[in-house]
């Protein structure tokens, strides 16, 4: 949805910038604190492995291509199916997955 | 993974037919120069060629004159040309929540110059604008009515015959977004009283992206070109030309383009987009359907299928549509298209904002064998998925 209105918000005890989804501004301000801080906000008390693994990928892909993955690799990197990552994650995939790992909020008028 | 199933030809039909494709390359590769431009025979021929699908296409939309059919980019650009050029300070217009953001955009933003005030018409629970809602938004200084034929979100065919009469006893114009209904549902400008229409080739029209066109009657007098150059005629002029067709072209026009919209007529023609459109309903007839089964789908507005082109919007109760889309694509397959459609409105008044919903869109080329396995996928979906919103 890409929604381009920006606010400072306190998350893991930083003023992050964030948009009005509450997608993080600036993947660089990314941490493992943050991640649970946004994971909490979701409703996850404590990250597992697994949700650490999704993370994980999704910041290394991101790193390495500068760009989320594509619904293909990120189904052939993570080795299971969206709709098990979707059902992973308390707000799915894009609000779950993606926000806690603090990669931006798609831009695309999808 | 099997075969893409493409469900989004609303947005551009996928495949184009085989027969298109291959004769576009053949004539472009021939006579791929400038039209008109040059004394040379080749460009002779490429601008004969631009000029039969001028006719072509008034024939098409039931539209008398071939020189007031204007080539554009697509049919935003078409609804641009038409918005900006015939709307002036001080004047008023009507439109709909239905609308795309190729009418609410330029309206919004003659609106914020202090050029233009509009109104916008609400449609109905089943997806309908009533006529006589517009004419009552009608004020002394409306200038123009605009009206989307077929709801790019719904899908709904509105009753554009019925707003045209209407509009006519008022002396003002009905611009037509045709962009969702040209090349399924026959149109007939000159009967209907339609005094200009939008549209695009690359969906419904099965031509490619980057042509489409402005179609206008005799009723449509003084629009003002809102680009200025090159035409090919009266060159010794600072002035643009005020004839048309090149009274609203700039530039060399996209011929490929052209001849694809040229060729994908005469597809159209010889299939007969009567029996495309009957075979796309069919299919959406039978997705509709199936989805209807499941508690935890929700459809909008899918009752009044007669008045109808070949998609539907959905959503799986609790799922965000960008995820549904994507495990679609992903684990099964399927293109659809996800979030707001480009029409933010319409989204607002269903209560499906700000995340929108999935919208399924059949093409001429989809089998039942591929609605069968999408319901099997939205099964799956449906009964497996967390729905984490």
């Amino acid at each position: 949805m890409g929604d381009l209105s920006q606010r400072f918000c306190t998350i893991a005890g930083k003023e992050i910038l964030v948009d009005n989804e509450g997608f993080l501004w600036h993947v660089e301000d990314w941490t493992e604190e943050i991640a649970d801080a946004l994971a909490l906000e979701c409703g996850i008390e404590r990250l597992t492995d697994a949700q650490w693994a999704v993370i994980r990928f999704l910041r290394s892909y991101f790193s390495y291509y500068g760009r989320a993955p594509m619904n293909r690799d990120l189904k052939a990197g993570l080795g299971i199916s969206l709709l098990d990552l979707e059902a992973l994650f308390p707000g799915g995939i894009r609000h779950g997955a993606r926000r806690i790992a603090g990669l931006p909020n798609p831009r695309s008028c999808t | 993974m099997n075969k893409l199933i493409y469900l989004d030809n609303a947005a551009t039909t996928f495949p184009k037919p085989a027969s298109v494709m291959k004769k576009m390359i053949e004539i472009y590769s021939r006579i791929g120069v400038s039209p008109g431009r040059g004394s040379y025979d080749l460009a002779a021929e490429a601008d004969e060629l631009v000029a039969r699908t001028r006719r072509k296409v008034a024939d098409f939309f039931g539209s008398p004159d071939p020189d007031r059919v204007i080539f554009t980019g697509n049919a935003t650009d078409a609804l641009n040309i038409a918005l900006q050029g015939l709307l002036r300070p001080g004047d008023h217009a009507v439109s709909t929540r239905l609308e795309h953001n190729s009418v609410l955009r330029p309206l919004y933003h003659l609106h914020m110059k202090g050029i233009i005030e509009y109104d916008l018409v609400p449609f109905d629970g089943k997806g309908f604008v009533d006529p006589g809602d517009v004419i009552a938004a009608i004020r002394p200084n409306t200038k123009l009515v605009v009206v989307t034929h077929a709801s790019n979100v719904l899908g709904t065919v509105q009753p554009v015959r019925e707003i045209a009469r209407l509009c006519a006893g008022y002396g003002i114009p009905l611009l037509v977004d045709a962009a969702q209904s040209a090349g399924v549902i026959p149109i007939d400008m000159q009967s209907w009283q339609i005094a200009g229409l939008a549209f695009t080739g690359h969906k419904s029209m099965l031509a490619p992206t980057g042509i489409g066109g402005l179609v206008l009657n005799r009723q449509i007098e003084g629009i003002e070109p809102s680009r200025f150059g090159g035409t090919g005629v009266d060159s010794r002029s600072l002035v643009h030309t005020e004839d048309f067709p090149y009274r609203l072209e700039a530039g060399t026009i996209n011929l490929m383009g052209i001849i694809g919209l040229s060729e994908s007529i005469e597809f159209l023609e010889q299939m007969g987009i009567e029996s495309i459109h009957a075979k796309e309903m069919a299919l959406l007839n039978k997705l509709r359907d199936g989805l209807s089964l499941f508690d935890g789908i929700e459809l909008y507005c899918t009752e009044n299928f007669p008045d109808h082109v070949g998609l539907l919007t959905a959503n799986i109760r609790g799922m965000d549509p960008n995820d549904a889309g994507a495990i679609l694509d992903g684990d099964f397959g399927i293109a659809v298209r996800v979030g707001l459609h480009c029409a933010p409105l319409v989204h607002e008044s269903l209560g499906t904002s700000p995340y929108g919903s999935i919208r399924f869109s059949i093409g001429p080329f989809n089998s039942s064998d591929e609605i069968d396995q999408v319901l099997l996928a939205m099964t799956e979906i449906e009964r497996h998925g967390r729905h984490g919103l």
